[in-house]
């Protein structure tokens, strides 16, 4: 199917149903990707660029409407979305009645560009082409025009079925992964903010450095970060002394497109359980890097990765699931997804890897960052993304305490890694737990 | 530059204090940016709270329209009795069940309860003054929603204190569903009777306890409760 026929609806993708099953009135999965100019942004050179990048991309185009048994995407024909003037508490909730329906929110700040997505229309690969393609425009209203490439979608094109199809479905195997049920993680609560504060830390690191440490460990940056994560939350739980410690464990999204070959901008990834249960012992740093670096060699393969989402793609297509009403389905899945979810997690750390741009965008551009919204409990999620040689490391979260981060960034500095923080912290009160 | 001297983290020239520390940046070199734009944007905006009026609104109409009609029937309809004030007091209860929680935000779930409650006591109160029967209304049906009051209450305390696991708080509903009965029976019995002679309260009682017990043992024993929870993704 080619651009210019317009299907009247479209089936939530897998991760979509899930998303969607979870919007609350004060939550929504909202995540925000950013791009830090050279220069002061143009507003109205801004809205140009999203006028002319939306029709590109009839992903982002969608509003979520609410059926008998499952929420489902409609093309959004309201006017909008409109550009707007950046705001200190970011990522609030997205109700699906009110912003005329967008799903997808723009913001500028002095040089910050600022995208940020409803989880259920797009993953982060999906939304980084989008944002790469907005930018490119964006610059192309400024007198630099940029030609369409790797990453960068022609908008002259018209869409292609294969970005909006449900590779989740396209994937899906004979064989389901079974898991046992996971223990319960160190929760990495604090006090809870007033509603809605999210409280977002970033730390720039250069990333030359930030290879040679994790070089030192046979580890690639991912697997470093992830581990120094670790660390920093058993700390955190050591510093309670809890009669019975609990594991620590993360939940690292895996985008599966290098393994599943698809051209799909709506949701495609899986989630990968890193765990140290400090009942056991003891562990070195050193040993958590290791554990991380083999655990992801080891479980990062084409079949395991497949049985794990056939499994969910199963029950979007069970005949008798479906015949449950929505407002059944909702809390039980919402339910669900807590004690499966959450409850077996300490955080979340995404790493999307390096924003590569064409080399006539490259000037313009200063650093990225991603900010994954806020959790369903007051605990940081943590995410990073590079562009160039900066690295930029996000912390956010609904919780008053900055333990996590601070330990993070300590240990890095103590590592040899210069870190520069930024936050929008206001208040100067003690963050401690 | 300013550096934080206990993360040792470089900060933004604007901040006046380590996000991550809150230790108070000190830079005679450098004194705190206060005329350069912050990092981040300082301006502060809400998505409003779901209003819930329409359906207020709704349920609000929906309800007075059955009161008035109600009432305008029984002007015709076996006018000797006020049965209509049944209804209407059935329905001014449901909405004081339903509606104040949509327009008010925020209030503890205790208090509402008791508002709750107390709108039951009211209605049967009612019903008693219509039917002469203050001697049921007084011994019967005000101690019994007492005791259900302090059953509420008392789960509230329980489940909102500290962070139950969902073992703990389904163990204490059961629990309290088996006591509830015997509360009941007591009153009804000495009403009717004169003297508590337990019966099927007891037997109401004994299949929640016979419920509770393993689930007590599963939540004491280390290694049952593992099981449990990774059996039941708890």
């Amino acid at each position: 199917m080619l651009g210019g026929e317009k299907p009247s609806w479209y089936r939530l993708d897998n991760a979509g149903v899930l998303y969607s099953a979870l919007q609350k009135e004060n939550y929504s999965p909202v995540y925000r990707f950013s791009a830090v100019m050279t220069e002061q942004v143009d507003p109205a050179a801004l809205q140009r660029a999203v006028d002319r990048t939306l029709p590109r991309f009839p992903v982002f185009r969608m509003c979520l409407r609410r059926g008998a048994f499952w929420y489902y995407l409609e093309p959004n024909q309201r006017p909008g979305p409109f550009v707007r003037p950046d705001i200190a508490n970011s990522c609030q909730p997205m109700r699906f009645g009110e912003e005329d329906g967008w799903m997808v929110r723009f913001f500028h700040y002095e040089r910050r560009i600022s995208l940020e997505v409803f989880h259920a229309l797009s993953d982060g690969a999906g939304a980084l082409v989008f944002f790469r393609t907005l930018l490119a425009a964006y610059l192309g209203e400024l007198g630099h025009p940029v030609p369409p490439g790797e990453g960068l979608l022609d908008l002259e094109e018209p869409w292609t079925a294969e970005e909006l199809e449900d590779a989740y479905a396209r994937y899906a195997g004979p064989r389901v992964l079974r898991r046992g049920g996971q223990k319960k993680a160190f929760p990495n609560t604090s006090e809870p903010e007033p509603f809605y504060t999210l409280n977002v830390t970033i730390g720039f690191l250069p990333v030359d450095r930030l290879k040679e440490a994790a070089r030192k460990y046979n580890a690639s940056l991912t697997e470093y970060l992830a581990a120094v994560l670790l660390q920093s939350i058993l700390e955190n739980q050591q510093a309670r002394t809890p009669r019975r410690p609990r594991p620590v464990a993360l939940n690292v999204p895996i985008n599966l497109r290098p393994w599943f070959p698809t051209r799909t901008l709506r949701n495609f990834i899986t989630t990968l359980r890193l765990c140290i249960d400090p009942a056991l012992g003891d562990y070195t740093f050193p040993e958590i890097v290791s554990y991380v670096h083999n655990y992801m060699r080891l479980h990062l393969n084409r079949q395991e990765m497949r049985a794990a989402f056939t499994g969910n793609v199963r029950f979007t297509t069970n005949r008798f699931l479906q015949l449950i009403p929505i407002f059944i389905k909702n809390p039980i899945m919402s339910l669900a997804y807590q004690c499966t979810g959450v409850v077996p997690y300490s955080a979340t750390f995404t790493n999307p890897g390096p924003f590569p741009v064409p080399v006539e965008m490259a000037p313009h551009i200063h650093h990225v960052e991603v900010i994954l919204g806020q959790a369903t409990r007051p605990a940081p999620h943590c995410a990073s993304i590079s562009y160039g040689n900066i690295m930029a490391v996000t912390f956010a979260g609904t919780g008053m305490s900055s333990e996590t981060e601070r330990r993070f960034f300590t240990h890095l500095v103590k590592e040899g890694i210069p870190v520069k923080v930024e936050s929008n912290r206001t208040a100067h009160r003690s963050g401690r737990d | 530059m300013s550096y934080c001297v206990n993360c040792g983290v470089e900060l933004d020239p604007t901040a006046a204090f380590c996000p991550l520390c809150q230790t108070a940046v000190c830079n005679p070199v450098q004194p705190v940016d206060r005329e350069s734009p912050t990092p981040f944007p300082t301006e502060r905006r809400e998505v409003p709270p779901a209003s819930k009026r329409e359906l207020a609104i709704l349920i609000s109409a929906m309800l007075a329209s059955v009161s008035v009609c109600c009432g305008l029937l029984n002007l015709v309809l076996r006018a000797q009795r006020v049965w209509s004030l049944y209804v209407i007091g059935a329905a001014v209860m449901l909405w004081i069940w339903f509606v104040p929680p949509l327009l008010r935000r925020g209030r503890p779930l205790r208090c509402q309860v008791g508002i709750n409650l107390l709108s039951v006591a009211v209605y049967v109160l009612m019903i008693a003054r219509d039917v002469d029967g203050w001697s049921w209304y007084w011994f019967l049906a005000l101690p019994i929603l007492m005791v259900l009051s302090i059953i509420v209450l008392f789960l509230d305390f329980m489940l909102r204190q500290r962070q139950r696991s969902l073992l703990s708080s389904v163990t204490l509903l059961i629990g309290a569903a088996g006591v509830f009965p015997v509360g009941v029976e007591f009153f009804v019995d000495r009403y009717f009777q004169g003297e508590w002679t337990p019966g099927w309260s007891l037997v109401v009682l004994t299949i929640c306890l016979a419920l509770v017990i393993p689930l007590l043992v599963v939540r004491r024993v280390p290694s049952l409760r593992e099981e449990a929870r990774r059996r039941f993704h708890m």
